[in-house]
């Protein structure tokens, strides 16, 4: 894995866009990585606590592709999505106070907020049958991005984001399929059960396993875990 | 509930599986285990992390990050 930078936090001024204050080698964590004098995503989550609308605007740049591509794979409308996706940025804003660095990064919490999001606008609009119609097709049209995408873009994804994607993709299908619908649906195990036609024990013990070998396997990507 | 137990349940709960009645075991378990616990399902939320980033991003709306600065504008300016 290539060196990234971590900064240390600095107290700045609104309207300043957020630099640099010192670095110190990084261990690898999950997030991707960072241009060389990027500003950390901590760094840009205190800027917007602080009122600072260009740290809103660096953070929309790095990570609105990936909150979309969550928002997409929950709800699966285009238009919707986009909408959301505003919303959870001005959410991020509005709501930066609750941030806090002590119980995790700013992008898990992002995308905690993002995902609680996406599904209550799923749940809200009673769309369960419709966007299970379209994620149907989808499957049909394309294979599925968590198990055959090896696309050329993804050959150009960061080693860690590819890394993440072996772990995934290296769990037994079933494990796959329960893990998918309880985070991206929102599903309960019993209704993971009833959708599946599983035994309620055999979705638990999915769940639990194919969380465990991608827990374990972060363990590798991350000195923290 | 032993330790390990309680990290296979930490698990299912910060993705909001726990059904009703595991949720329940899982709370006391929560107390009984501590900071030790709180510090494991805070690492657990690096799933999320992990889920989201192993999407292919997608294309937002060239309009949509204008409408929202738009309105943070707006907001500073209330």
């Amino acid at each position: 894995m290539g060196q990234s930078k971590l900064i240390a936090s600095t107290r700045r001024k609104p309207k300043k866009r957020v630099r640099l204050a010192k670095s110190r080698p990084r261990a690898v964590t999950v997030a991707p990585q960072l241009e060389p004098g990027a500003p950390s995503d901590l760094d840009l989550m205190q800027g917007i606590q602080a009122g600072d609308a260009d740290a809103l605007s660096q953070l929309y740049d790095r990570y609105n592709g990936i909150l979309k591509a969550l928002i997409l794979r929950v709800i699966h409308n285009e238009a919707e999505a986009d909408d959301l996706l505003q919303e959870i940025f001005m959410e991020i804003w509005n709501q930066s106070k609750n941030f806090s660095s002590q119980k995790g990064k700013p992008l898990g919490w992002m995308v905690t907020l993002a995902r609680r999001r996406a599904i209550d606008g799923l749940r809200k609009k009673q769309a369960y049958a419709r966007a299970e119609e379209r994620l149907q097709n989808e499957t049909e049209q394309q294979p599925d991005a968590w198990v055959n995408n090896a696309t050329e873009e993804e050959i150009l994804l960061s080693d860690t984001r590819s890394l993440i994607r072996k772990v995934i993709a290296g769990l037994p299908p079933p494990q796959q399929q329960a893990i998918d619908l309880a985070f991206f649906k929102g599903m309960s195990q019993r209704e993971i059960a009833a959708k599946t036609n599983t035994p309620l024990g055999t979705v638990k013990t999915r769940l639990e396993l194919g969380l465990k070998k991608i827990y374990d396997g972060l363990k590798e990507l991350r000195d923290e875990l | 509930m032993n330790f390990s137990e309680f990290q296979n349940q930490a698990r299912l709960y910060v993705i909001g599986a726990l059904e009703p009645e595991e949720l329940e075991e899982f709370e006391n378990a929560r107390t009984k285990f501590g900071k030790k616990g709180e510090d494991f399902i805070t690492k657990c939320y690096a799933l999320h992390e992990a889920f989201a980033l192993s999407l292919r991003p997608a294309k937002a709306s060239s309009s949509i990050k204008d409408r929202l600065m738009a309105m943070v504008k707006a907001k500073k300016e209330a």
